[in-house]
């Protein structure tokens, strides 16, 4: 199973060379992929998954599209 | 309407209707166009004592003027190329329209250009804030001259340039909650262009209070989203905290920021034209280092 994942911003630091096609195992949350991926849990704001606002806790599916956002303010 | 009032205006739409150019489009269609030099004419007209030509018009007697023409179907040439993506009602509805826009800095100054040249209204802006030299990578009104000076000082010069007949109401003072409260009341729409993550969340609440729709932006580096927040609704603010935002490491380049406030300020017109906010509840996220634009839903 793979997911498209994208890191924005100051995550962008954690995208994996594969991103476009990331494994990930049967049953893996949000969770296990972002501590697998290294990042800071107080760096990361918001995640969507398939276009749509989600917790940590959602068990991934092949195909699903990932997005992990930082807090952003610059004006 | 006392009669003399009712009178002028009668006056003033008999000459609106003479002066008015059948004007051929290039896809056929005529639509009458009052010149610009027309519009000047027939504002210094205005009021009780008669302006001499060497006298600029009034902001209000351009407004009126304006006005007049786009409720007869007259398009004052200025807002010719607006058409017909605004309609002239949605037009004259722009020119009614009142905005409360909080942030005269990256994001404010373009917002505030692409607001005043599609003829909204009525605009107020708060930002207590002065031009510093880091400001001039991307601040539309930051210049060697304007350094030291007030955003919001600044802000009102350009305006006058731009478009006199918009009524905008500087303001150069940082507001806090109660102010913010009282400054979006009796707006159609608020605009959120602060710079930080600090006071946002403040603003978001007071929109909502205020009952009216909050359009807001933010960018680091090369990514950015916009988002519009209805009454009662959550907003990436309710996300993202007080503390630091990636804008900290990444800084805020001229492209990502005039991208952010160029998409603002397209739903900010689009819901002042009464049409349905196209980013209610979703945000629309761009990262122009990859040149992806995605909208994704709260």
């Amino acid at each position: 199973m793979n997911i498209t994942l994208k890191c924005f911003a100051t995550l962008s630091r954690f995208t994996p060379p594969d991103a476009d096609a990331y494994p990930i195992a049967e049953g893996d949350t949000v969770a296990n992929v972002v501590d697998r991926l290294g990042i800071p849990l107080d760096e990361l704001k918001l995640v969507f998954v398939n276009g749509n606002h989600s917790e940590l806790t959602v068990t991934l599916a092949d195909a699903d599209r990932v997005g992990l956002f930082p807090a952003v303010g610059g004006g | 309407m006392p009669a003399n009032d009712s009178n002028a205006s009668v006056q003033l739409e008999g000459r609106i209707r003479e002066l008015a150019q059948p004007t051929r489009l290039a896809d056929g269609r005529e639509l009458p166009v009052l010149s610009f030099y027309f519009v000047q004419d027939l504002a210094r007209s205005l009021g009780r004592s008669r302006s001499p030509q060497t006298v600029r018009p009034r902001g209000q007697s351009l407004a009126q003027v304006e006005r007049a023409a786009l409720a007869l179907g007259v398009c004052p040439e200025r807002y010719l190329r607006n058409f017909d993506t605004y309609s002239l009602d949605e037009q004259l509805r722009l020119l009614s329209s009142s905005v409360a826009m909080v942030g005269l800095g990256g994001l404010g100054g373009y917002v505030l250009e692409l607001l005043a040249r599609a003829g909204v209204g009525n605009i107020r802006a708060a930002d207590g804030d002065e031009f510093v030299a880091s400001n001039l990578n991307r601040q539309l009104h930051a210049t060697r001259r304007s350094l030291g000076g007030y955003k919001a000082a600044a802000a009102a010069a350009r305006l006058k340039q731009v478009n006199p007949a918009i009524s905008f109401e500087p303001v150069a003072s940082f507001l806090d909650e109660a102010g913010m409260g009282s400054f979006v009341a009796g707006s159609d729409l608020c605009l959120d262009a602060l710079g930080g993550l600090k006071d946002r969340p403040a603003l978001l609440r007071q929109a909502g209070n205020a009952g009216i729709p909050l359009v807001t932006a933010a960018v680091a580096g090369q990514s950015g989203f916009v988002a519009t927040v209805l009454p009662g609704e959550r907003g990436p603010a309710d996300f993202f905290g007080a503390g630091e935002g990636a804008e900290d490491t990444l800084g805020t380049p001229a492209p990502a920021v005039a991208a952010a406030a160029s998409l603002m300020a397209g739903e900010a017109l689009n819901i002042l034209c009464g049409r349905e906010p196209k980013l209610a509840g979703k945000m629309l996220v761009f990262d122009l280092g990859q040149m992806s634009f995605e909208t994704v839903s709260f």
